[in-house]
């Protein structure tokens, strides 16, 4: 039977590191469509987790099940600096779906002739976050993983990436790692890693401020 | 098909495959003009196919090697490499696919090598014309056999240990076995030493797939039963080179 929406399932004992154990989960963890976030605090394994669950990494035990095409956008990919941003976005983006990212890319008030290398880091990110959102194949189920997406962009360009991850949560997974900086940030569904666990809090009018005394 | 559109997009914004296309295309006739081969017209017209491999052999081994060998740092240095095969492009696929990027700018300068030389040079007898024709055709045909692996080989040790590597060892194979392996068989003949023959018969042969003095001294086109042997011998250092690449090709830096 074909699958029509993604997962990620996550078993119980699921640890990942690189040579011991940087954090294991205590349950079996499932995540459907929507966006998840993913929240820890910094060397606790946020990038190291996105890496396991991408596949670039092994884990070091426990099960890993994903159903969707996976697509994993690193915190410090770069592009080449002379390339200008809609070269990039020519050779990255499907045709059919090239349109729309370019209308998206001048509304986010991105340069599209600028060379890659002498754009802002928020600009930057603008472009991989582009890149990775419309490279989605609208035909299949998609895990996308973002490690620290937000990282240089400025607030209106965030609420406008979060309401785009609204209007496509029911047939796309996203797991975001990030670190929130203000307190009434809604985060229904949060992969948090404290104390060498990742375990999941789940519950519709859950906010940053009830989840960072659990990482305090 | 993406990591191809994009590395080809990469060499092409750099815009240095234009200059090696003028050195091709161009800076053969104007050699020629400053040389001595304008006092004596016997001599410009293998001059001109004389400088045309030459500047094709130099701009592939000068540039070629290193933008393949950027293009593989890159990959892994970058994070792209990774984002690949997160969404399923193996390592293998990234391989071939940045290869045939670089080779798609590269190849041409051989063409373009034999372009000049049918254009500019060609004999006026015709059945020498259609020896011509045929004598750089074929090395055409070898100089994509020779380079094609050596490009892959630059991008896979790049990937691994750096574009300055990648760089020297394929351009540094390049040299020796148009022009290294000649001193190499001087050197078996006076020391008659076993490990030197051994290393002498193991080396890269290239030397054969330069046209040079066949032009030079229109000793015409490689007899058609002996060039399919040399075909597959160059053929088997390609498998072997590609084989090489993909062991050592890497799609992300070590941390």
């Amino acid at each position: 039977m074909a699958v029509k929406t993604p997962q990620l399932n996550l078993s119980s004992g699921l640890a990942i590191g690189y040579r011991s154990p940087l954090a294991r989960t205590d349950q079996e963890i499932r995540l459907e469509p929507g966006t998840h976030f993913l929240i820890a605090r910094n060397g606790r394994g946020k990038t190291t987790l996105l890496r396991t669950i991408a596949r670039s990494l092994r884990h070091l035990a426990g099960d890993i099940e994903a159903q969707g095409q996976m697509q994993y956008l690193p915190e410090d990919l770069r592009f080449d600096a002379e390339l200008p941003v809609h070269s990039l976005f020519r050779a990255m983006i499907p045709k059919a779906r090239l349109q729309p990212a370019l209308e998206l890319a001048q509304r986010l008030e991105l340069d599209l002739h600028k060379p890659y290398g002498k754009l802002s880091t928020g600009n930057r990110r603008k472009t991989g976050l582009i890149i990775a959102e419309f490279s989605l194949n609208p035909d299949e189920p998609n895990i996308l993983l973002l490690d620290e997406p937000f990282s240089g962009l400025d607030a209106r360009a965030r609420e406008m990436f979060e309401d785009i991850w609204r209007a496509s949560s029911d047939r796309i997974l996203r797991l975001v790692s990030c670190h929130p900086d203000y307190d009434s940030m809604r985060m229904p569904s949060a992969l948090l890693i404290h104390n060498e666990t990742i375990c999941h809090s789940r519950e519709d009018g859950q906010t940053w401020s009830e989840l960072k005394h659990q990482l305090n | 098909m993406r990591l191809f559109k994009l590395t080809s997009a990469t060499v092409f914004r750099r815009k240095t495959w234009a200059v090696c296309a003028f050195t091709v295309l161009a800076l053969p006739f104007l050699l020629t003009r400053l040389s001595s081969g304008t006092e004596n017209p016997a001599l410009f017209k293998p001059a001109l196919a004389q400088a045309a491999w030459a500047m094709t052999w130099l701009s592939t081994m000068f540039w070629g090697f290193f933008a393949a060998a950027k293009c593989g740092e890159s990959l892994s240095r970058t994070g792209l490499g990774e984002y690949f095969q997160t969404t399923g492009v193996s390592a293998t696929r990234q391989l071939l696919e940045t290869w045939a990027a670089i080779l798609l700018f590269v190849a041409p300068l051989g063409l373009g090598a034999a372009l000049v030389c049918i254009v500019g040079a060609s004999p006026a007898i015709p059945a020498e014309r259609a020896m011509w024709i045929a004598t750089n055709f074929q090395y055409a045909l070898l100089f994509v056999l020779v380079v094609a692996p050596l490009l892959a080989l630059a991008i896979a040790i790049a990937s691994r240990f750096g574009s300055l590597t990648g760089f020297l060892v394929s351009s540094g194979l390049s040299a020796y076995g148009l022009y290294g392996v000649g001193y190499m068989k001087m050197l078996v003949s006076l020391e008659g030493n076993s490990l030197l023959s051994w290393i002498w018969s193991a080396s890269p042969h290239y030397h054969f797939a330069d046209p040079t003095e066949r032009l030079r001294y229109k000793m015409g086109a490689i007899d058609w039963s002996q060039f399919p042997l040399l075909l597959a011998y160059f053929a088997g250092i390609a498998l072997l080179y590609l084989a090489v690449s993909r062991l050592l090709f890497r799609t992300k830096a070590m941390a």
